[in-house]
């Protein structure tokens, strides 16, 4: 698949086949490992102290960074925080990103400092970044620590909900000196989302199998920002897990045969399509396949930014067509 | 085979090591994802070790000491420890292919060192404790599966610290598995050997363990060079076997704990930078154990080097580019002896 080079460089030995089963969906850009006991209230990111030259805040992963008044310079080192800081209008002030950093086009063509997992410490320093933005849903512990006590202010978001990430996005554009576009740009997704909401008014929850990767299966777990995100496209997961990327076995797809598959992933990414699951043995067997009920989300979904609730309105329209078709004048 | 061995060789074998670390550490402070020309490289250093920190740049300041400087320090450590510890297993299960990593104890020690980042994370030495304790259980377990009919049998023992990696990783596998948590993606990198996160503790406090555990097998190198010849002629000339047994095996053990709990496992190091030296130098253990560490630190820093430069700004793991060179050179040296 599209980012399984990062797999290839590291392939040796057994441990590696270990460090690979753990490390794949980070490497895809997937993962958001959750620490589900720290879900920091975002409210606690508000400034706590502020002197003229710097600002102290609690980040959401309840680190205190200080952080300065008028930050120029920053340095994100994940995809959704990327697109985060287009979607707010101050990419001008995007000195670098990752080599994931894809979306806009336009992010490609900054600095980079290598990729989220493993970025270059002495690259990011280098491009004098006043804040680096992090996220526990792509980026190590020990990056940011390593930063930190570089003296480098990190700032990290740990996105696991919708409103979470609404809400992220809201302080960061505080933090960033720009409350106003933050508070215009969420109240603009919050208002798509309620549109959403009316329109799936009544329906019943559409069941359905997540496909984070198909071979092995890897599903997700209730407490990732996706599940949330298939909430509000009026789905529900038919995996029961405590795990955030359970690898999951096809015999309880079998038995739990969800109405709809849902796949992720641009076009550069190799989607399996409808005939080649025709062609799988018990992936041909499974209910949702027969009867073709498989839905596409741009891969936004794996980022927890903006572009989700694009994701978010693309699957509620794929796997509730009628009420769309019903609503279709009221909610646009 | 034995060269007369006299303090002034083992200085004089010494101090080309030591100047070539220093070219090693050299190239790696000049290379990386900041550019930087030689002239500003050597002026930073200048300006920090007379004290005027203030006239460096600030960015020169953290890319020299604080990231290249404290990385070759930690490389250093690490390496010197792994070849030093190989030196010393070969020594003790008279196998020259034994190794921390072939051995699995690279792996127990991993083990160990995970299960203290569940049962007691942040505690202070307590990962470098736990790294030492599994280093240790695994040698001894793969002592014991090793022996055929009382005898330590070369194939039986490789074996049994192959499968003995295998299972460990299966553990490790299988609590990485239950305990879904954050610390998954770091440890999925340290699994791998990864020097790009800075140690928790103060690494001139891994370097008087590391120097202390070296002098430790040191104090044996004569003793070992007559065990070498053979337990009994050894017994008979005075050597207190066992003493020197336990001494070499806590050592290395302690110094597979340490490079594990700071770097992860990393594989080919302990085995191959012995076999050089041996070719190089002689086997004489005087020497061969100081030239171990040497070649070691030297192994370690080139590797680091090339892992943070060849897909920069990316970062691999050192452990793939010292198994990128190690296996197929592993390969070599087993046919060699299988013919």
């Amino acid at each position: 698949m599209s980012r399984s080079f990062h797999a290839r460089q590291i392939s040796f030995g057994t441990l590696t086949l270990a460090a690979m089963l753990f490390a794949s969906p980070a490497l895809l850009g997937r993962a958001a490992t959750a620490e589900t006991v720290r879900t920091t209230q975002v409210s606690a990111a508000a400034p706590v102290h502020s002197t003229r030259d710097s600002q102290i805040v609690v980040d959401e992963t309840g680190r205190r960074v200080a952080v300065p008044a008028d930050v120029r310079r920053i340095v994100s080192l994940a995809p959704n925080l990327t697109e985060t800081i287009y979607a707010l209008g101050a990419e001008s002030r995007l000195a670098g990103d990752t080599d994931y950093c894809d979306v806009p086009a336009e992010a490609r063509s900054k600095p980079h400092v290598g990729s989220p997992t493993s970025p270059s410490l002495e690259a990011i320093v280098g491009l004098k970044p006043d804040l680096v933005l992090a996220s526990t849903s792509i980026n190590r512990r020990e990056t940011v620590d390593a930063l930190e006590h570089l003296g480098v202010a990190v700032y990290a978001t740990d996105p696991h909900t919708i409103d979470g990430l609404l809400a992220g996005i809201e302080h960061l554009a505080g933090i960033l000196g720009i409350a106003q576009q933050g508070h215009e740009l969420v109240t603009g997704l919050q208002a798509r989302l309620a549109a959403i909401q009316t329109a799936l008014a009544g329906q019943p929850h559409c069941r359905v199998l997540f496909v984070v990767w198909d071979d092995p299966l890897i599903s997700i777990g209730p407490h990732t920002f996706i599940a949330d995100a298939l909430r509000r496209a009026g789905a529900e997961s038919v995996v029961e897990t405590t795990q955030d990327w359970p690898h999951v076995s096809l015999e309880s797809i079998v038995h739990s045969q969800p109405d709809y598959l849902i796949f992720a992933g641009d076009h550069g990414d190799e989607i399996p399509q409808l005939s080649d699951l025709r062609a799988r043995p018990v992936w041909r067997d499974l209910s949702a396949v027969k009867q073709g009920n498989i839905a596409l989300m741009s891969g936004e979904v794996d980022r927890p930014s903006p572009g989700l609730i694009d994701a978010i309105e693309s699957l509620a329209k794929q796997l509730h067509s009628s009420a769309f078709a019903n609503s279709a004048g009221s909610a646009r | 085979m034995m060269q007369p061995m006299t303090p002034r060789r083992i200085i004089g074998v010494c101090a080309i090591l030591a100047s070539a670390l220093f070219v090693a550490m050299v190239v790696s402070l000049r290379l990386g994802a900041y550019p930087m020309s030689v002239t500003s490289v050597v002026t930073t250093l200048y300006h920090g070790a007379i004290g005027q920190m203030d006239r460096i740049p600030s960015d020169f300041r953290l890319v020299i000491f604080g990231i290249r400087l404290p990385r070759i320090a930690m490389g250093i450590v690490v390496g010197a420890s792994l070849a030093v510890a190989g030196a010393g297993f070969q020594s003790l299960l008279r196998n020259p292919l034994a190794d921390p990593y072939v051995l699995g104890v690279s792996t127990g020690a991993a083990l160990g060192a995970i299960i203290s980042l569940i049962v007691a994370p942040h505690v202070p030495l307590a990962m470098q404790i736990a790294a030492f304790a599994g280093a240790t259980a695994t040698i001894a377990a793969v002592y014991f599966l090793g022996r055929r009919g009382g005898q330590l049998d070369s194939a039986t023992l490789l074996l049994a610290g192959i499968i003995s990696a295998s299972f460990l990783s299966a553990v490790i596998m299988f609590l990485m598995t239950t305990l879904s948590g954050r610390d998954l993606r770091g440890m999925a990198f340290w699994l791998m050997g990864d020097l790009a996160t800075p140690p928790q503790i103060s690494i001139s406090f891994l370097f008087v363990v590391m120097i202390a555990a070296v002098g430790a097998i040191y104090t044996t190198a004569s003793d070992l060079n007559l065990i070498l010849t053979g337990e009994q002629e050894a017994r008979h000339l005075g050597v207190n076997v066992a003493r020197v047994k336990i001494v070499v095996y806590i050592s290395a053990s302690l110094l597979t704990g340490l490079a594990v709990s700071v770097s992860g496992a990393i594989g080919y190091v302990g085995l191959l930078v012995p076999h050089v030296m041996r070719m190089m130098f002689g086997s004489d253990y005087r020497v061969l154990i100081p030239s171990s560490a040497f070649g070691g630190a030297i192994a370690i820093v080139l590797a680091d080097t090339l892992a943070r430069t060849v897909v920069a700004p990316t970062e691999l793991p050192v452990g793939a580019m010292t198994a990128i060179v190690g296996a197929p050179v592993f390969i070599y040296l087993l046919r060699r002896r299988v013919r």
